[in-house]
């Protein structure tokens, strides 16, 4: 972490926006690597979430390092589309569950026509 | 937390004394809930043990910490042990929030050759600018505890009670949310100590009659739907009667905490207590007032005990908020004993019943006090 | 190390090891659980940002709503050992697992080529400053955004008709019986 000096000549460390953005990231990867690894699908629908959450981060750090409300806001509309897509999901997982008593990707092709 | 040590310490000590308050209360609400319950049953309750039996309690500790100590079979055994926990956290975590008193501004004094302050306390562990939104959040995680300890026991009387709890618990959260939203509306603001700084004005009219009646402001006046909503969503939200499906003891055996005893399963009884008092206290704070006194304004609570008591300026700050921690608790008491005299009065719900009060009564109620509280507030002008 | 530092490593370690934990632990319920101390702690790095008013709806929407309702419907489930949870054979594993890290450097690579730090505004707000914040929020959010978010209304009624036609079941307790 890059340290200052100030007047009083005390190293202090502190937490730039990089930080934030760098978490940020680890956390969408993370998110990305259990989309593609994991096979239940409620457990990739978690790592959407996650992904989501990541952009959140970013998104909140850069309004309160510039100074700008307007990160919060797509932050909290984030949020809101992340809420009605949890609901979509878990309904057609539980349609699926209902049918094959396991909620594996790959009996989603049984919803096509 | 502070600028200097005094103040950090006060602060420190503060946070525990908030938290240990909170649990040592729950034994004189399992007292208040036996002995009411007997009272409105026309029985003699727990009498044996000390004056009053209230001593029971530490025989009740004994008994619980002499239990044996087992996890079912085929039990998720980290999972079980951690649900009590998660009971308890989102109650202390909330009741800390609340202010308890009026805050207090202690002058500069000398002790010990050195010179303090001058120093302002609040009787809250931590104040937030969004108190009740981060009391809404930190309670709504109690869901957890329901779910953990449903799934992790192994049981399926208790993994179904904690279906039925957290899917009351979420549906009630919305009308809950939502009936407060009519009084932050005419309060103007998230902050408990702003809104009882609101509710600190002078009341100057009631139904068309004037008068002034110094610190009756009280939200109960502007929002008397709200008022009941709230509260008696707050019933759903702790799972007391008559919403108890979750521990329906005649379908379920005692829901989620079937398989808990001993300790973890008092633990389960501070969470409930601790989210009752949570309730009320946000009762309290929200529509009755919080710590005011009726007629009384708090600079003059304080000039009254100085001049009786013949205290300088720093013992009658203290002096004060100490007798406004009594009426909050009064009040909060008072509450509190609503949710006992309901419990031994009515009868239970049907489950569909429960879940269409929630979605198709009392949500819509909500919503019809939002608009109509919106309404009112454009044709009187305010803010 | 003043104490913001202390809690953004302490917060940044809890996300990071429990988001891994999503992704690694086999049973679905771990995994949602460790997704919800995931949500929990973001919504404390949000209190640490400044943004109070996002963190309680992080903790309300996210947290206590959404999280609940992915463990609810896993518990009803009861998926206790899970076949194949991972997917293909372990070549495709590791070079999705590759794939990620290389994406992740990718990511942090072109943040250090950015600005080191913006400006940083200086301590804690007041309790009335924060509320001061939460106004001018809620004003951006009903005239600059309102479009946005009336679209968001439509959208969530949208998704509320539509969850209730796919999840439909006939039977349960509001059944007609004929």
């Amino acid at each position: 972490m890059p340290t200052i000096t100030n007047t009083a000549a005390v190293t202090v460390t502190i937490v730039t926006l990089n930080h934030y953005l760098a978490l940020s990231g680890v956390v969408f990867a993370i998110g990305m690597i259990g989309v593609l690894l994991r096979r239940n699908a409620i457990v990739m629908l978690m790592g959407i979430e996650l992904m989501l959450n990541a952009v959140n981060l970013a998104m909140v750090a850069f309004a309160h390092y510039r100074q700008d409300a307007s990160g919060n806001i797509l932050a909290f509309f984030v949020m809101t589309v992340a809420a009605a897509e949890a609901g979509v999901g878990l309904a057609l997982a539980v349609n699926i569950f209902k049918r094959f008593k396991e909620v594996n990707i790959k009996y989603f092709e049984h919803l096509k026509g | 937390m502070g600028q200097d040590a005094f103040e950090i310490t006060i602060n420190t000590a503060k946070m525990l004394v908030i938290f240990l308050l909170m649990v040592q209360l729950v034994p004189v609400l399992v007292w208040i809930e036996r002995r009411g319950s007997a009272f409105i049953q026309s029985r003699l309750g727990p009498n044996r043990v000390g004056p009053l039996g209230l001593t029971q309690l530490l025989a009740d500790a004994v008994k619980f910490l002499q239990k044996e100590e087992f996890l079912p079979e085929h039990g998720q055994g980290l999972i079980f042990y951690a649900a009590p926990v998660m009971a308890l956290i989102p109650a202390a975590l909330a009741f800390a929030s609340i202010p308890l008193s009026a805050p207090i501004h202690i002058n500069p004094f000398l002790w010990n050759g050195h010179k303090f302050g001058p120093y302002d306390f609040e009787f809250q562990s931590f104040h937030f600018g969004v108190g009740i939104v981060y009391v809404l959040g930190v309670s709504s995680l109690g869901a957890y505890s329901l779910l953990m300890a449903g799934w992790g026991s192994s049981n399926k009387f208790s993994l179904m009670g904690a279906l039925r709890a957290s899917a009351q618990t979420i549906s009630y959260e919305l009308a809950l949310g939502l009936s407060l939203v009519g009084a932050i509306m005419v309060f103007g603001t998230f902050d408990f100590s702003q809104m009882i700084q609101f509710q600190s004005q002078p009341l100057t009219s009631l139904l068309g009659v004037h008068m002034s009646i110094p610190a009756m402001n009280w939200g109960i006046f502007y929002q008397p739907l709200g008022a009941l909503l709230y509260f008696a969503s707050t019933f759903a939200e702790t799972n007391r009667l008559p919403f108890d499906l979750p521990e329906a003891e005649g379908e379920l055996v005692a829901g989620y905490h079937t398989e808990y005893g001993g300790l973890k399963m008092l633990m389960f009884y501070i969470g409930e207590y601790g989210h009752m008092m949570v309730g009320s206290a946000l009762m309290v704070t929200f529509y009755f007032g919080g710590y005011l006194i009726p007629g009384l304004t708090v600079a003059q609570v304080h000039s009254h005990l100085a001049t009786w008591l013949h205290l300088g300026a720093n013992p009658a700050a203290i002096v004060t908020a100490l007798a406004l921690h009594v009426v909050f608790f009064i009040k909060v008491f008072f509450f509190l004993w609503v949710f006992v005299w309901v419990r031994w009065t009515l009868p239970r719900f049907r489950y569909d019943q429960l879940m269409d009060l929630g979605w198709k009564t009392m949500l819509p109620w909500a919503l019809a006090n939002v608009l109509l509280t919106a309404g009112w507030m454009l044709f009187k002008g305010m803010h | 190390m003043d104490l913001t530092t202390i809690l953004f490593l302490v917060l940044a370690f809890l996300i990071i090891t429990f988001s891994a934990a999503v992704v690694i632990l086999p049973n679905p319920i771990y995994a949602a659980l460790s997704l919800a101390v995931t949500m929990i702690s973001l919504g404390f790095m949000y209190f640490l940002l400044q943004a109070y008013f996002i963190a309680g709806v992080q903790l309300i929407v996210y947290a206590g709503a959404v999280m609940v309702l992915f463990v609810m419907v896993l518990m009803l489930f009861d998926l206790r050992k899970e076949i194949a949870a991972f997917s293909g054979s372990k070549f495709s594993s590791l070079l999705k697992i590759l794939c990620g890290l290389f994406f992740t450097g990718a990511i942090i690579i072109a943040i250090r080529q950015g600005v080191i730090a913006l400006s940083v505004s200086a301590g804690e707000p007041t309790p009335a400053e924060q509320i001061e914040m939460v106004k001018n929020l809620a004003l951006r959010l009903f005239t600059q955004y309102v479009l946005a978010f009336e679209a968001l209304g439509v959208l969530l009624l949208v998704v509320a008709v539509g969850v209730v036609a796919v999840a439909r079941s006939r039977g349960g307790t509001h059944a007609h019986h004929n």
